[in-house]
């Protein structure tokens, strides 16, 4: 390999056991995919957060007793339950105890406690063309295609040693030839523009992309470039990255490395085009959503972590509308935004309705037992593909807004829609 | 035993000889395999309820969730990790748990990729031995 100097020294020991033994794992890394040089990233979202097991966080609390310090800003990903509202989650107390030790050895390490698996809705984000270190899908997705920031999907604790080191072998998508699009997603005829007023559409062309797609990086045409909001993107980011394992794609007219056909197949021809149509949505939709339910126990919005304007939306879309007596309605968003909604008064607003406002966890760790949950609704589609494996329950999907028309009647309930037939 | 030579692709090094618990199934560690004990407990794994620990493991490729760092990770600690790991491409997912187990705690599993033709020669075989120093594998039958 191509070594720095200071490449050279961290190798040596110069600069302390643990940054020595973060490259040298890194270094055989580098070896075995035949990378010949390291390049610095600018930042690192550490996703060894939500706990997994006595060596995750054993293995942590060994790298802050021996000093380690992040070299480059990292912000750290949701944890397993909000770190303060634990009991009113019915977590159990050794989850507790772990993540809190999670948390000291995280923050000695110099970690930012954004406990949140959307950085990116609170202002810490890199920006276009930098490069970066994560391990959480959602995220490595929406930096990667949404900012055009670039990071390889590590693994946890991978991260943390790519930040120690402030540095990552240079392969995969940290190189720009490697992030052309190689196939194209096209929309049939019959998926109208006016469809799209309806942001769960995005969800479910996602869904479909993600299960065509599955790891390689590929384009979309034919998706409306007005009104595409932050938000609606992040939910086609981390419905792509759970349905299929995508790092990167591209939106024709949206995304940035993606304005022209040109620009994201590198001026080459797609490989491979596969035309997607209404039939194709109504088949993803069956696949993360549960025809078989009537009378809801919860309604769980948040995942990823709700923006403010996702919390603002939720209140309005009540219409002063309270939850119904039977229903649970959680809302997950990062702790910033949950201090600004206090500062705003929405917060009093939610509390009043019914909502349930929570911060730092994953509703993915939901207490379905401990709750006495067995019908759930949501509107995202990384929920809803991950929820029956790791919960046993099959939730329904719906928008937003069908998601608050349900938790005020207590019932499933969902607009008419073009391939709901 | 009969004894066939075959070239890999060294990812992490070792040596060590076990025995082999051949799968022709990707696999996520995370959500399929128990940490606690070695185990393969999703029901729709063709190698449902066969133990890992101690044993060579091949499978094809690794797949699915990140997660699968941490788990080998804490396969190390409960010491019911594979003995070693034989694939026909590694993702750094894989990689992530035997590059730290054998960086930061001295323990190693060697993890080494071999070609698709030689991979079919291992379905049926007994035992599998690697080495420090040498880019290929002993299989025994």
């Amino acid at each position: 390999m191509r070594l720095t100097d200071y490449e050279k020294a961290m190798l040596n020991g110069d600069h302390g056991e643990i940054r020595q033994q973060a490259l040298q794992a890194l270094y055989d890394l580098a070896t075995f995919y035949d990378v010949d040089q390291f390049v610095e990233i600018v930042g690192c979202h550490d996703d060894s957060t939500v706990y997994a097991g006595e060596a995750q966080v054993a293995f942590a609390e060994m790298l802050a007793e021996k000093g380690a310090k992040f070299a480059v800003p990292t912000t750290t990903n949701a944890a397993a339950c909000d770190i303060n509202l634990w009991d009113r989650q019915k977590h159990d107390i050794e989850v507790m105890s772990a993540t809190r030790r999670i948390e000291a050895s995280h923050i000695k390490m110099g970690a930012v406690p954004t406990w949140s698996c959307a950085p990116y809705h609170i202002g810490v984000a890199p920006s276009f063309g930098q490069q970066f270190a994560s391990a959480e899908s959602n995220v490595i997705c929406y930096y990667n295609s949404i900012i055009g920031a670039r990071t390889n999907r590590y693994a946890g604790p991978l991260e943390l040693l790519c930040g120690i080191a402030g540095r990552v072998p240079y392969f995969g998508l940290h190189v720009p030839e490697n992030r052309y699009a190689q196939g194209l997603v096209k929309l049939g005829d019959d998926i109208k523009p006016e469809y799209f007023v309806d942001e769960s559409i995005f969800n479910l062309i996602s869904y479909a992309f993600g299960s065509i797609v599955k790891d390689r990086v590929w384009a979309i045409s034919g998706m409306p470039t007005l009104g595409v909001t932050n938000e609606i993107l992040k939910q086609f980011s981390a419905t792509a990255a759970s349905s299929g394992g995508i790092a990167l794609f591209h939106m024709i007219g949206v995304t940035p490395e993606a304005q022209t056909m040109e620009q994201a197949f590198g001026g080459k021809a797609p490989q491979e085009t596969v035309e997607i149509h209404l039939e194709d949505l109504a088949n993803a939709e069956r696949q993360i959503t549960n025809p078989d339910v009537t009378d809801l126990d919860a309604v769980v919005l948040g995942c990823p972590h709700a923006s403010y304007n996702e919390c603002v939306m939720v209140r309005d879309l009540f219409r002063g509308r309270r939850v119904n007596g039977n229903t649970t309605f959680w809302l997950i968003t990062p702790r910033s935004v949950v201090d600004r909604l206090k500062d705003s008064g929405v917060y009093e607003d939610l509390v009043r309705l019914g909502v349930e406002v929570y911060s730092d966890g994953c509703i993915l760790e939901y207490r379905n037992k401990k709750l006495g949950t067995n019908t759930m609704m949501s509107n995202s589609g990384k929920f809803d593909t991950y929820c029956f494996s790791m919960r046993g329950i099959q939730p329904v999907f719906g928008s937003m807004k069908d998601c608050i028309e349900s938790a005020v009647a207590g019932k499933v309930v969902k607009e008419a829609k073009p391939w709901r037939k | 035993m009969e004894k066939v030579t075959v070239k890999c692709k060294t990812a992490v090094s070792g040596n060590v000889r076990a025995e082999l618990l051949w799968s022709n199934e990707p696999i996520s560690f995370w959500g399929t395999v128990d940490p606690q004990s070695g185990l393969i407990r999703d029901n729709r794994h063709p190698n449902y309820m066969q133990n890992m620990s101690g044993k060579v493991f091949a499978f094809p490729t690794p797949k699915g969730s990140s997660g699968t760092g941490l788990i080998i990770l804490e396969q190390v600690r409960t010491h019911c990790a594979p003995a070693a790991i034989i694939n026909v491409r590694s993702d750094p997912v894989v990689l992530t748990g035997p590059l730290i187990a054998k960086r930061f705690y001295g323990v190693s599993i060697p993890v080494v990729n071999i070609s698709e033709e030689d991979y079919a020669k291992l379905e049926g075989a007994r035992e599998v031995e690697f080495f420090e120093d040498r880019d290929e594998i002993d299989i025994y039958y």
